[in-house]
């Protein structure tokens, strides 16, 4: 069909009329009442620190095709903003009766990516209440800071050295100073609801046109501080060899707010009284929130004030980290041993006591878990820790993970499958874990044994394909294999596993068993990594992985970015303000911070206001009435005096002191907190998850080579390099030697081949056909007087292929220039079509023919892949192209535009480096450049020293390649796997 | 100067890529998603570009009233509409954009899609016409394999599937490693021209 103006503005009409009709008709006769949802109701999450609210509503049925639920908050209902949607699949709906949307934990609350101003939601009434995000406008989002517990995460850099220093008058008087920073300072602002605090809520639907409908009457919730979740899991066992008990708990899901972890010692005796005060204490707690919402509600008075259960250990775990889930209490002549305990067990009678483990939160809210019974054990039953297990800076990486490795290398099978139906042949899968010492193993033997113990088969994996292939003698139902592992290490010392083969009749193969070592099932104790900083007080797991792990690399980041609460702003300046005051370490016993301050002035003023506190307690302390009172001054006296003692005397402040002015100072500090928060020590533990557990002693070993930083400032930080471990960023990968003396070898042919040229030695390379075609190609259309079109791929410029179809396009464009013949390359990509431009341009130039050149010869088409082939098949056949080049990178489009170009009758030549579209255009196109003869075709073109030269080093390096393929392979064949394993696997 | 300048930036950030895949170093690491970050920023400069280049084609084809000139009508119509559909009601699910894009630029994708299968069946003909005994060759492991991949293959003889395993572990992977191979000089014998400036085609002209 000819189309014709006529045609095509009836066509337009038609189609902006179906669309402009669409939304008209999917909205006809909707009530917008009809689309308000309906049962909403804000209700405090459980178990949580108050900062926590869960909304839930019924949700409209799919009829109406809903898109989405829009979700908006405030602290009073004439001003609601938006927080956040529940995305709905139009087509099925909704599951279950209702929607649920959490405004829990910390989210975003503002960023760059917030919007400039504020704006009123669309599609709302002119007083409706709604409005978008908050904005980056302070005038408007700074007054909602107080409204809410804000986070504030800050890069690193910017807060040293990019703050302002502000001075505020307090409500006493004073000033307070603070840093202020730009939002663009900040990676976030985040926020947690307050507890018990009114928000108020509302939800509306949106329709699959996007149509906002009336949003539903607010509804207020209050978030409240609530007792700790009840853990899952708590085991105790008595060590009596060792007269110790042993602990292990599950972790919490949510431990925001939890700071101690404590485990009590009850006589049976107790017990019925013990929960007597847990279930007075859960009323207890119900009460307060039920007098929280009703004054009218009677004081509960719980009848048992006391704990009756006796405490015999309490650890802080109040960090941001997973905390350690085990502990050992060790008992002397009956006595609990422990800080501030004071308990009393009669080991004999063990199976009289129970033990129960508390989670307790900041509030002071505790939940116990269940009581558990202690089995009683021997060192013998516990697992056996590592016999070896080294700790040091992982090689070739930036700098950011420390590796751990223990043991010998495990190998273990994984699957099966049989190869005929008599199942006598089965192939075996197998894997295995090696580490950091051991490497490559040496061999594997593989030996086969029936269930009486008669050896089947066996295979020698000298090269670890992870492949096995048994012959059986008749089909089997249950076999053994015994795996005995040779490592390069230890050459002589051989060790074996075993592990069952049982049929299963679901999977119809032999399955395998639990992996056994020296009797013990390898994968019944998971081994746990925990490590420790200069900067924190306890331990915190690093990962826990399965018995059959050897080796982990510990994540340490470079990213510190500093948290901060902020609630004061300067709208007018843009600045938000934060504490200037940052921690450094904890001091040499981790009782207490050691902090500074971005502006040495204040370091002074702390002094002195410390000083007046400690004058002030002490005055207290002599006028105190009671012994209590008289030790609550003393204690927080002595905080005080603490203080500036670590101020005075710290040596880390006493030498940052001696800086002239607080940049250099804070980039001294910085330097020096960096080895507090990124040196690490480790310790391991090896556990079955049940009490059943060994722990090591903190890893130690002798100075590691690598050290950050002077000397000067690793004098602040003893034991770094023999028990802290701090990642060394490094300068050369080592394991990419090979690529680099590859590389260097190639460089090298190609000078000496350049060289070579330039003398004029005749340097032969082997003719091929598609690149000699090129001119006739060419001449082909000159004479038929119709044009070239020329396809530099579908990739961008970062694509090698690209460049080489390019290079390739400029020779063409100056032969079809000088031809006087049309060239028409379209192009997929934006970066590609200026360059291609110039090329064409330029060949015009050159070819002393610019008055030919069309500036619209290369055009752009688009991005799309199919509809760039519709557009370059358009080209063939509305310009009835007679030669075709596709010289670049090709998808799936390849086929159809080749196919399309063979039907108009054009020679066509195709060049790639896509091994999945070579046989395509082998089959459609007249000529194809294979592979690397694509990067060969310009030299070829351009006949020079230079390009000949790098074309015959391709060639030396191809042969260089081949030969270490056969020597290796010929290596290989008889056991000697030096060679391949000199190799990089990727 | 023209030349000069593209070149010495090219030659100096090459050399320093082809470092910085040796230095696992953090200041090496930050310096490449330092330059990433400038390579999204010049990229949207570059669309400007493209739709210049569509206008001014298709533009001139319209005002010389060129062959087939209407399609051109078609063309920018439909840019400047579904680009004002995204200005004015989003890109969000349920927009005007999304129906043009769900409705006519997919389903048109997908047909193009599709007449890849035909294309196949064609370019399979032509490829197993056993005129020649490489076609002949061709022709049979060509059987084999799709044999090979289907149960009727199992059932007609045990050996078909390994065969045809065979012929995609050991020939043809041979094949294909070989091309790679090649491809992998190739792209480095290129990039060093071009690190070296043998090869400036990609700045503008021949030399």
């Amino acid at each position: 069909m000819k189309l014709n103006l006529g045609k095509i503005s009836s066509l337009m009409l038609l189609a902006v009329f179906c669309f402009v009709l669409l939304p008209i008709n999917s909205n006809a006769a909707v009530n917008p009442n009809d689309y308000i949802i309906e049962e909403l109701q804000a209700k405090d999450v459980p178990n949580d620190d108050g900062g926590g609210l869960v909304l839930s509503w019924k949700p409209l049925p799919k009829e109406k095709r809903i898109i989405e639920y829009r979700v908006y908050r405030g602290v009073t209902a004439d001003s609601l903003f938006y927080i956040g949607k529940v995305d709905v699949n139009v087509r099925t709906g909704v599951a279950g009766n209702e929607v649920f949307f959490y405004d829990t934990s910390y989210n975003s609350f503002l960023s760059l990516e917030s919007p400039a101003k504020l704006k009123k939601e669309k599609q709302q009434e002119k007083d409706s209440p709604l409005y978008g995000t908050f904005p980056r406008d302070l005038s408007i989002t700074g007054p909602q800071l107080k409204n809410f517990n804000i986070l504030a995460v800050i890069n690193e850099d910017a807060f040293y050295f990019k703050n302002k220093k502000v001075e505020i008058t307090n409500d006493d008087g004073g000033t307070d100073v603070y840093a202020g920073l730009e939002l663009r300072h900040f990676f976030g602002l985040y926020k947690k609801l307050l507890a018990d605090k009114e928000y108020y809520y509302t939800v509306f639907a949106v329709t699959e046109s996007r149509k906002y409908m009336p949003y539903a009457e607010p509804v207020i919730g209050i978030a409240r501080e609530n007792s700790p979740e009840k853990i899952d899991k708590f085991f105790a066992t008595y060590v009596n060899d060792a007269n110790r008990l042993q602990f292990e708990w599950s972790r919490a899901a949510f431990a925001d707010d939890n700071t101690d972890h404590s485990i009590y010692l009850i006589k049976k005796n107790d017990l019925a009284k013990f929960e007597t005060y847990v279930a007075e204490q859960k009323q207890l707690e119900k009460n307060m929130l039920d007098r929280m919402t009703d004054k009218t509600v009677a004081e509960f008075v719980p009848t048992i004030k006391e704990n009756p259960a006796k405490l015999i250990f309490k650890r802080y775990c109040g960090y941001p980290y997973n905390p350690v889930n085990t502990a050992s209490v060790n008992i002397e002549d009956g006595k609990i041993v422990g800080e501030n305990i004071d308990a009393q067990i009669d080991v004999e009678n063990i199976e009289n006591y129970g033990f129960v483990f508390s989670l307790q939160d900041r509030a002071g809210y505790e939940t116990f878990s269940a009581i558990a019974y202690s089995d009683i054990i021997s060192l013998s039953d516990l697992p056996s820790l590592p016999e070896y297990w080294e700790i040091n800076d992982r090689p070739d990486d930036k700098g950011d993970y420390n590796r751990i490795y223990w043991e010998k290398p495990v190998a273990f099978l994984t699957n099966t499958s049989f190869l005929n139906e008599d199942k006598t042949e089965i192939m075996v899968n197998y894997d295995f874990f090696s580490n950091s010492k051991y490497k490559n193993i040496k061999t594997i033997y593989f030996d086969l044994y029936d269930e009486d113990g008669n050896k089947l088969d066996s295979v020698n994996e000298y090269y670890q394909d992870k492949k096995l292939v048994f012959n059986l003698p008749e089909p089997k139902e249950k076999l053994f294999m015994k795996i005995t592992i040779r490592t390069k290490v230890d050459d002589d010392e051989n060790y074996t596993f075993d592990q069952e083969l049982v049929f299963d009749e679901q999977s119809k193969s032999l399955m395998p068993g639990e992996l056994m070592l020296d009797g013990e099932k390898l994968n019944d104790y998971a081994y746990s990594i925990y490590k420790n900083n200069f900067s924190s007080q306890e331990w915190r797991l690093s990962k826990k992985m399965m018995g059959s792990q050897r080796e982990f690399f510990d994540n340490i980041s470079y990213n510190m970015p500093h948290y901060k609460g902020v609630s004061k702003f300067d709208a007018e300046k843009g600045l938000l303000y934060v504490d200037p005051s940052f921690s450094i370490r904890m001091n040499a016993d981790k009782s207490a911070s050691v902090s500074s301050n971005l502006y040495q002035s204040e370091m002074d003023k702390a002094v002195e206001k410390y000083s007046k506190e400690v004058a002030n307690y002490t005055e207290k302390i002599a006028t105190a009435e009671t012994e209590a009172e008289k030790a609550g001054f003393q204690s927080a006296m002595d905080y005080y005096q603490g203080q500036i003692d670590i101020i005075k005397n710290n040596e880390i402040l006493k030498k940052a002191a001696e800086f002239d002015n607080d940049k250099a100072r804070v980039k001294f500090l910085k330097k020096v907190k960096e080895i507090g928060n990124r040196a690490f020590e480790y310790k391991m533990v090896r556990s079955d998850g049940k009490a059943h557990f060994s722990e090591s002693s903190t890893y130690s070993s002798e100075m590691a080579t690598k050290l950050p930083y002077t000397e000067e400032i690793r004098a602040f930080y003893p034991g770094l390099g023999t028990t802290y471990f701090f990642p060394i960023p490094n300068w050369f990968s080592s394991d990419k030697l090979p690529a680099l003396i590859a590389t260097l070898i190639f460089g090298l042919l190609v000078f000496i081949m350049i060289f070579q040229a330039k003398r004029g030695k005749n340097l032969y390379v082997r003719p091929i056909a598609g690149i000699e075609e090129i001119d006739n190609a060419i001449g082909r259309a000159t004479e038929m007087g119709k044009p070239i079109l020329f396809v530099p791929g579908l990739s961008g410029i970062s694509d090698v292929a690209t460049l080489a179809g390019l290079s390739i396009l400029g020779r063409v464009a100056k032969k079809a220039a000088e031809y006087d013949t049309r060239i028409l390359v379209p192009v997929r990509d934006f970066i590609v079509l200026p360059i291609a431009q110039e090329i064409v341009k330029e060949a015009h130039f050159e070819a002393g023919r610019p008055d030919t050149h069309d500036k619209n010869s290369v055009f752009f088409i688009t991005t799309s892949q199919f509809a760039f082939v519709a557009g370059v098949n358009g080209v063939m056949v509305r310009e009835k192209t007679a030669t075709n080049f596709y010289m670049g990178m090709f998808w799936a489009e390849a086929l159809i535009m080749t196919e399309n170009g063979s039907a108009t009758g054009a020679i066509q030549i195709a060049g790639t480096d896509a091994v999945t579209q070579i046989p395509f255009f082998i089959t459609t196109c007249d000529y194809t450049l294979i592979g690397e003869e694509l990067y060969a075709a310009s030299a070829y073109l351009a006949k020079e020293p230079l390009q000949i030269g790098t074309l015959k080093a391709v060639d030396y390096t191809k042969f260089l390649i081949l030969a270490f393929i056969v020597v290796g392979s010929i290596l290989s064949t008889v056991h000697a796997t030096f060679l391949i394993n000199a190799f990089p696997e990727k | 100067m023209k030349r000069q300048i593209p070149l010495i930036i090219v030659i100096t950030l090459g050399f320093m890529f082809v470092a910085h895949s040796f230095i696992p170093h953090t200041i090496s690491q930050d310096f490449l998603t330092w330059f990433q970050d400038w390579m999204k920023a010049i990229s949207p400069f570059a669309v400007v570009l493209g739709i210049m280049s569509l206008f001014m084609v298709h533009g001139k084809k319209i005002s010389y009233k060129a062959p087939n000139w209407q399609y051109s009508i078609v063309t920018l119509a439909g840019l400047i509409f579904t680009a004002l559909t995204g200005f004015i009601w989003g890109t969000q699910a349920g927009t005007p954009y999304m129906w043009i894009f769900k409705n006519i630029q997919m389903p048109m994708s997908s047909t193009m899609f599709a007449l890849l299968a035909f294309y196949i069946a064609s370019a399979a003909y032509k490829a197993f016409r056993a005129r020649s005994p490489e076609a002949t060759v061709l022709l049979v492991a060509a059987i084999i394999v799709m044999l090979g991949q289907v149960p009727l293959g199992t059932m007609i003889s045990k050996w078909i599937p390994i065969s045809s395993k065979w012929i995609l572990n050991v020939p043809n992977l041979a094949s294909k490693r070989a091309i790679m191979i090649g491809v992998g000089l190739g792209m480095t014998a290129t990039s060093l021209k071009i690190l070296l400036g043998i090869e400036r085609t990609y700045l503008g002209g021949g030399d």
